[in-house]
């Protein structure tokens, strides 16, 4: 109402003045002169002008876009304040050829990019519409011909009028009509990519890629254009204030796209090396709906470590954002995998130990657990034949029977963290077949069992070591049992202790330590008849029996001690 | 065919069609445009919002289930949480990793997993339970620790309004 009232009003104005004009000189060029010398006139007349141009403006728009959008137009608002703005910035550094032709080529300049902007904003629109009719069609292509060929023809004529008369406004028109060009450019990509999509029978999963590269080719282009602009006009003129917002913003936009194209292409990256495709099985276990597009995963989808799944397209354009699973916010870079596609089909026995995969703890330990123990077994003999027959083991099966009838409590004995240590991890079966291993795995599998099988050795030297420590223990007491003679215990302990210890003399009170020895031997001897295995776990439990009715409470200790570096060998 | 978000967009709109949870509408404003979806929501029950049916705009971004909508209150609010121009302030509309406070944890923000219902519902039952500790509406956070009857009364002629019944003074 009042954009009309105003229009109303100039018009009246103008034809004042020309009434005005041609009532005081009668005559055309006279008042034409008139007009032109009086400032008021003037005035009257390029308000009326512009006032013309809007309508024009309005009467196309109309034509080209229909009824604006609240967004659209909007936005239009803005940028043209900042245009307007900058205008009057570019009007200071060539205020001596200002003049109205100037002026007419600036208000030109801003008409025809206002419809580039409204161009572009109307081709982002079609992704947002389920509805696009012919004449939407009809009016982009039009459109962006019209402003490709105006800005084709103003980018030539100032590219002739420089060349002729020498740099002069022209290198700012034929700058900004470049920058136009490819706004037409960048807008028509899009309207083809958007059109393509729109009309495909299936979704286009690619699209949002040649966007992005699209987006980069454009920043790339706009930001050597604006550089060269501001290189050219401060070697000419002077500094280019005018131009500094949309070099800013350019070279902001084509970091952006930089950034985008890079996390766009790690996350393709990460999704084709890192995650496995989605089984049709998998699919089926699942909703078989991905949650990021709500559609079903008919086409290619991916399983993230967490076992979520997801259309392919889709969880790339979420990494390009945040490398987290949308569903569980699993930061899936921080996350080894343990499925590698590739490797899939031989890794599968191997349930891989340096990943975070989903390995049963429980399993792969059970049966090292017990292969563990089992392994001294053999060198423990040996490490108990060894120790010179000093050592007493005056007890046989029945001690032994005695021992393992009392269920030992198992709790864990001390040392035994101390030799599990290197197999917290548990280290990895063996694959049947080498042959299909490649070289790297087989040096790292083979790293892994050089590990192991050092654990292990050092674990047997422990334990070697303690048994070496128990017969030495074990030679004290016995000696201890020699000296003190004056104590009738001893004599009670040896005896029930086994029969073929009946018959040595150990019943007089005052047993030299001869005799002593030769009980030894032969008890020793007997040993070898009987069951070999049991040599060391004889030595203990009769050394413990020796000294179960011990007096000294530093026995009891010592007893109690060897009692449990006996436990795991009597777990066998 | 057209852009995943539009479709997915569409789906969620047939979705809250043919299941619309409890006291809440919601749809475009226009089905030549997808992207702006207006909303009701009816007060909580049992709360002083209780009664009141609330017009709300969602704006959709051309990425939409990759970045969150922004919703506006377009009737009068007196809420902690609603910025008095009617802009909702909760944290699952927050899109992760921007962050101006500092104060929520990623787990509680946007991811495409949430959706237009679930913002819904998280708003109805923000309406129920406001979170004095992100005051959008300092004012309104402030009363409603210290001076609840105040609280009351504002939000029962807000419902008032909402409805066309206007109170005789």
């Amino acid at each position: 109402m009042r954009a009309v009232a105003i229009s109303l009003l100039s018009m009246a104005l103008t034809t004042v003045v020309l009434a005005n004009a041609y009532y005081q000189k009668k005559q055309f060029y006279p008042s034409v002169v008139y007009i032109t010398k009086s400032n008021p006139s003037m005035a009257v007349i390029y308000i009326q002008a512009f006032i013309l141009v809007f309508l024009t403006g309005k009467v196309m728009r109309k034509v080209f876009f229909g009824q604006l959008r609240t967004a659209e137009f909007e936005h239009l608002m803005e940028r043209a304040w900042y245009a307007i703005t900058e205008t009057c910035l570019a009007f200071t550094v060539f205020r001596d050829e200002f003049t109205p032709k100037f002026v007419a080529l600036f208000t030109l300049l801003l008409f025809l990019k206002s419809f580039h902007w409204l161009a572009e904003d109307r081709v982002d629109y079609m992704e947002r519409s389920p509805v696009i009719s012919w004449l939407f069609h009809i009016r982009v292509l039009t459109l962006l011909f019209v402003l490709g060929s105006a800005d084709f023809y103003f980018l030539q004529h100032s590219y002739l009028s420089t060349m002729a008369v020498g740099p002069s406004v022209q290198l700012v028109f034929g700058f900004e009509y470049a920058i136009l060009y490819t706004m037409v450019a960048n807008i028509a990509i899009k309207y083809v990519l958007h059109t393509i999509d729109f009309y495909s029978e299936a979704p286009w999963a690619n699209k949002a890629v040649f966007l992005l590269y699209t987006e980069l080719a454009m920043g790339l282009i706009k930001v050597v254009l604006y550089v060269a602009f501001v290189i050219i006009m401060v070697k000419i003129y002077t500094l280019p204030l005018f131009a500094f917002r949309p070099l800013y913003y350019a070279s902001r936009n084509f970091k952006k796209a930089f950034n985008n194209v890079i996390l766009s292409r790690r996350a393709i990256h990460n999704m084709n090396t890192l995650y496995a495709d989605a089984t049709p099985e998998e699919l089926q276990a699942a909703d078989n709906v991905c949650i990021i597009c709500r559609e079903e995963m008919t086409t290619s989808s991916k399983k993230l470590p967490c076992n979520h799944i997801f259309h392919t397209a889709c969880l790339r354009s979420w990494f390009q954002r945040q490398q987290t699973c949308p569903t569980c916010r699993l930061n899936i870079l921080r996350t080894p995998t343990g499925t590698r596609p590739e490797q899939r089909p031989q890794a599968q026995p191997v349930p891989n130990p340096f990943g975070g995969g989903p390995i049963p703890f429980v399993n792969p330990f059970h049966p090292l657990l017990n292969q563990n123990v089992q392994v001294p077994i053999p060198d423990l003999n040996q490490a108990a034949a060894q120790p010179p027959p000093s050592a007493p083991p005056t007890s046989t099966t029945q001690g032994t029977t005695q021992q393992g009838s009392v269920p030992p409590p198992f709790s864990m004995p001390p040392f035994m963290p101390f030799p599990f240590l290197p197999f917290m991890s548990p280290p990895p079966m063996p694959p049947t077949n080498f042959a299909s291993l490649s070289a790297d795995e087989l040096r790292r599998m083979e790293g892994n069992e050089r590990e192991n099988v050092e654990a292990r050795i050092k674990c047997l030297q422990n334990i070697q070591v303690m048994l070496d420590a128990a017969v030495l223990m074990m030679n004290q007491y016995s000696a201890a049992v020699a000296t003190s003679g004056s104590m009738p215990s001893t004599s009670n302990t040896t005896q029930p202790s086994g029969d073929n210890v009946s018959s040595t003399p150990q019943d007089s009170n005052d047993s030299s330590k001869q005799s002593f020895e030769a009980n030894v031997s032969d008890v020793s001897n007997a040993e070898n008849e009987a069951d070999n295995s049991n040599t060391e776990v004889h030595a203990t439990s009769s050394t413990s029996e020796v000294s179960a009715n011990g007096v000294s409470p530093e026995e009891e200790v010592r007893r109690r001690r060897l009692q449990r570096f006996q436990q795991p060998v009597e777990q066998q | 065919m057209a852009g995943s978000a539009l479709r997915r967009l569409m789906a969620e709109y047939k979705q809250l069609t043919l299941n619309p949870p409890e006291g809440i509408i919601a749809g475009p404003i226009n089905e030549e445009n997808f992207f702006e979806w207006e909303a009701l929501i009816t007060g909580p029950e049992g709360t002083c919002f209780e009664g009141g049916v609330f017009p709300a705009k969602l704006i959709f971004p051309c990425d939409y289930p990759l970045s969150p909508p922004k919703m506006q209150f377009t009737c009068e609010m007196f809420h902690p949480n609603i910025y008095s121009d009617g802009r909702v302030c909760i944290s699952i509309l927050h899109a992760p990793g921007d962050d101006p406070m500092g104060y929520e944890s990623s787990a509680e923000r946007w991811s495409p997993v949430q959706s237009v219902e679930k913002i819904l519902l998280s708003v109805v039952s923000m309406l129920a339970e406001p979170n004095d500790e992100s005051g959008a509406n300092v004012d309104a956070a402030k009363m409603w620790r210290e001076n609840r009857e105040e609280f009351n009364k504002i939000a029962d002629r807000i419902v008032r309004k909402t409805l066309g019944i206007y109170i005789r003074e």
